[in-house]
């Protein structure tokens, strides 16, 4: 199962010893398969909006910062439980700040579950 | 947090943690089976605790501190003497478990890295001692962290069986005494193959899932991936580890386009590209370019894995480079010399240079036996002489294919094939449908080839089931003994040694089995089967435990008399010969890479239980292939083989009419020429030597005699006749079989008849 974690809120200037702490996390995950992207986001970014065939495009930002999305991982994880523990040891490295984690849908996920692309 | 919840996170924690953890406990306390009964406890723990406490901040450590203290707990009860034991119990005791610290901390300051027990364990689940199925659900188990249903699951096998399978694996490691380490110098090569064998295997078992299987199944597939990763990372010099890796990364990125909608298998070139995993792909190349950076000449999976990523690099079939793969496919063939090997290099070459060159080799495979009843052979033949305008043959041959293939989704497009060929005689070739060369692993390929290849299932499917249990069955096999072990009067040493025997047979039949049901020979069979090889005072002991029982059972009616009649003492000093046990002989003939001319000449030993000099005196013209027999003209003596031999002396023989059946490797030298009679007319190669010959069986055994010397032909044949004598061939059989002219040098191989036989 493949999951995207994306996190808002966290401390944007992290010390040496969390980027280091991360940096090992993230070989490790890499490396065991289980990280298979992931990236910091650009703050404000651009909005786009496709609405009676008219598409809108703006700049950024929309939010306010603590409620952007600063980063994203996606995941491979056995069970949702496992991807919540691998959320877990991520955020005891990062310390403060919030994320959401959902499942990616795949082919093997049949039409029922979601609109993944087939 | 309900305690379902509970059970689910430590699930998963378990899944990532338990290879950490019980590798870590297996060096501690030395046994692979107490090491995981320690890490139950801790789960156990968990699930009692979890509910109440929350999930502790890094409840990977706390499983870890938890089973640590049983078993610091258990090294004191043991009350080991080992002085170096008692040290580190004490170590443990005095550091002090705050639950806060990494695995990694906890462990990894007691000695070496975690990482290398983890890879100590892995070789040690798939060490040679044990079966394959009993490696696959051992790794599974311990390194993967699977459940014995989810194994279950993923194998189509009763959970019952699977854990009876991981029992017995953690008896054998700990009878052989497999110490707790990763094999150096010539053993290492052999042993790192095993543990890839047992990887590629699961990753098969997972990809040959269908559409209605059971999703564990599947899931085979990445676990194999993870397992694959993580010994990638802990061997990175290893260029096969690699190899496998990117196969199967490659192989997984197309998961999702192999099958259609209704499930049915799609061919590689008819594949939606843009359904191909692009993320896995990029894996696959970063694997295979490991692989190649870690040098030695290519093995197997990275020849595999760079046919594999050929076709990933092409963006549309059209773009393929079948050139390069077909010359890698010929490159395979010299270290992987299977027929299935040969049909996908007539696959490539007919994409390469047109059907006819494709043909041309095909038809050479054709009277392969080894390929009888394989599918593929005729889908493919069809396939080319479809492409060649010759549809009449084409639609015969697909049909053939049909009829051999056992999944139905492949049945129906093959029929389908076989329709439009009969409905276009006169029309052009059209599109064309080939398999998927590179699906064909060397598993299979291996399970093509020997055709009776022990795979988990077919195991499982040998397996015998319980007693039924009616009440009125009387007692069971287990409560008979649990009764006969706790009379009154017994010396704790006798119970131990009486316990061995009896809880080994009822682990073989079945402990619900009710007693009066079992029979002397199956009785023997076990014992033959657990002791068979063993000295003969241990036999002999065995033998005595189960006499015991059995006249005390059949004192109270529970059992016939005679249920230990068939077992006779053995002498104690071993006969001169000891023979070869049978495990280690089926790791020889599974094994992958062995010459045609050596196994065919080992095999023929073996099942015809001749002597050396005899098979190697035999000329092509003395075989009676349909016979299965082949005459000893100085001797007047016929040798008879079975179905091993028979599938691969056509190969040996070839186009050769006469001349000697085995050949050397050269042509010999001017000043060494043999007699006329010994050298082939068709090819002026020798007769190969006796010499040369026990040299190569020596040198291919030497890592499966447990001396290191490798084995003799001699003690080969012997072996045969010790395991047909447990089988229950009587002397005459046995002599009539292997030419010994004296029952009397067959002592110790059969049992001297007893009235109880020969009333059975």
């Amino acid at each position: 199962m493949r999951f995207l974690m994306t996190t808002k809120g966290t401390d944007p200037n992290p010390d040496a010893a969390v980027i280091a702490e991360m940096g090992a996390f993230i070989e490790e995950m890499t490396k065991a398969g289980v990280l298979l992207a992931t990236g910091g986001l650009e703050p404000g970014g651009l909005r786009m909006v496709s609405s009676a065939g008219e598409i809108s495009v703006t700049d950024g930002p929309f939010t306010e910062a603590k409620e952007a999305i600063v980063s994203f991982a996606l995941i491979e994880a056995r069970s949702r439980e496992e991807a919540v523990e691998l959320a877990r040891r991520f955020w005891r490295i990062v310390g403060d700040g919030e994320g959401t984690i959902q499942q990616v849908f795949g082919p093997e996920d049949g039409p029922q579950d979601g609109p993944g692309p087939r | 947090m309900t305690s379902l919840d509970a059970h689910r996170v430590v699930d998963a924690v378990w899944k990532m943690e338990s290879a950490r953890i019980v590798a870590g406990l297996v060096r501690m306390v030395g046994d692979v089976g107490l090491a995981e009964e320690l890490a139950q406890d801790a789960v156990l723990a968990a699930l009692e605790q979890w509910p109440e406490s929350g999930v502790p901040d890094n409840p990977g450590a706390w499983l870890m501190a938890i089973a640590k203290r049983r078993a610091v707990d258990h090294l004191r009860r043991e009350e080991r003497r080992d002085r170096g034991r008692e040290r580190l119990a004490h170590d443990l005791v005095t550091r002090g478990d705050d639950g806060d610290r990494d695995v990694d901390d906890v462990l990894g300051a007691l000695d070496g890295e975690v990482g290398d027990d983890v890879l100590r364990l892995m070789f040690v689940s798939c060490h040679p001692v044990l079966s394959t199925e009993a490696r696959v659900a051992l790794t599974l188990r311990l390194i993967g962290g699977l459940r014995t249903d989810e194994i279950a699951r993923a194998f189509l096998v009763s959970e019952s069986a699977v854990a009876q399978r991981i029992v017995r694996a953690k008896r054998a490691l700990a009878d052989a005494r497999v110490p707790f380490e990763v094999p150096v110098g010539p053993d290492r090569a052999a042993r790192l193959s095993s543990v890839l064998e047992v990887i590629y295997l699961v990753f098969n078992e997972g990809y040959s899932a269908t559409a209605g299987d059971d999703l564990m199944r599947p899931s085979l597939c990445l676990e194999a991936l993870r397992l694959g990763r993580v010994l990638a990372d802990l061997t990175p010099d290893e260029a096969e580890v690699h190899g496998l890796v990117a196969l199967m990364e490659l192989q997984q990125s197309r998961s999702a386009a192999r099958t259609g909608p209704a499930g049915e298998p799609i061919v590689l070139h008819e594949q939606n590209r843009g359904r191909w995993d692009p993320l896995l792909i990029r894996r696959g190349f970063a694997a295979l370019l490991r692989a190649r950076q870690a040098g030695g000449p290519l093995g197997p999976y990275v020849l595999q894995a760079a046919i594999a990523a050929c076709h990933a690099g092409a963006a549309t079939p059209e773009e393929t480079d079948w050139t390069r793969i077909a010359a890698l496919y010929e490159a395979l063939a010299t270290v992987l010399p299977t027929p299935v090997v040969q049909l996908n290099r007539a696959v490539a070459l007919a994409m390469a240079d047109g059907p006819r060159a494709g043909l041309a080799l095909v038809e050479t495979l054709t009277g392969e036996p080894a390929l009888k009843g394989y599918h593929l052979l005729p889908a493919v033949r069809g396939d080319l002489l479809a492409r060649l305008g010759r549809h009449g043959e084409a639609r015969a041959e697909f049909e053939r294919a049909a009829s051999l293939t056992r999944n139905a989704a492949e049945r129906a497009v093959l029929l389908r094939r076989a329709a439009a060929c009969a409905g276009q005689a006169a029309e052009p070739a059209r599109a064309t449908r080939l398999p998927e060369p590179s699906a064909e692993p060397p598993p299979a390929a291996g399970r093509a080839e020997s055709g009776e290849r022990v795979t988990p299932r077919t195991a499982a499917q040998g397996g015998r089931a319980g007693g039924g249990g009616a009440a009125d069955a009387g007692v069971t096999l287990g409560e008979a003994v649990r009764l006969f072990l706790t009379r009154a009067g017994l010396s704790a040493g006798t119970v131990r040694s009486y316990d061995q025997t009896l809880s080994r047979l009822c682990r073989h039949l079945g402990a619900d089995v009710p007693l009066r049901d079992v029979a002397a020979h199956r009785v023997a069979e076990v014992f033959a089967a657990a002791w068979g090889t063993a000295a003969g005072a241990t036999w002999n002991r065995h033998r005595a435990a189960l006499r015991s029982f059995a006249s005390w059972a059949a004192e109270r009616g529970w059992t016939a008399p005679g249920l230990a009649a068939p077992l006779d003492r053995r002498p104690e000093p071993r006969s001169r010969t000891r023979p070869i046990d049978r495990s280690r002989l089926r790791l020889l003939w599974e094994r992958p890479g062995i010459a045609l001319r050596e196994r065919t000449l080992w095999l023929l030993l073996y099942e015809s239980a001749s002597p050396a000099e005899w098979a190697l005196s035999l000329d092509v013209e003395d075989l009676d292939l349909p016979g299965m027999r082949g005459e000893v003209r100085a001797r007047g003596h016929w040798l008879r083989w079975q179905s091993g031999t028979a599938a691969l002396l056509p190969l040996l023989v070839g186009d050769r009419r006469r001349g000697p059946l085995f050949l050397a490797d050269r042509r010999p030298g001017p000043g060494r020429m043999p007699a006329a009679a010994d050298l082939c007319p068709h090819t002026g190669r020798g007769r190969l030597s006796y010499e040369r010959a026990e040299y190569l069986f020596k040198r291919a055994t030497a890592d499966l005699d447990p001396e290191g010397g490798g084995y003799t032909l001699h003690r080969l044949r012997h072996s045969r006749l010790a395991h047909l004598g447990e089988d229950g061939w009587s002397a005459p059989m046995l002599m009539s079989l292997s030419g010994h002219a004296d029952a009397r040098t067959l002592h110790g191989f059969v049992r001297v008849p007893r009235p109880a036989d020969t009333v059975a």
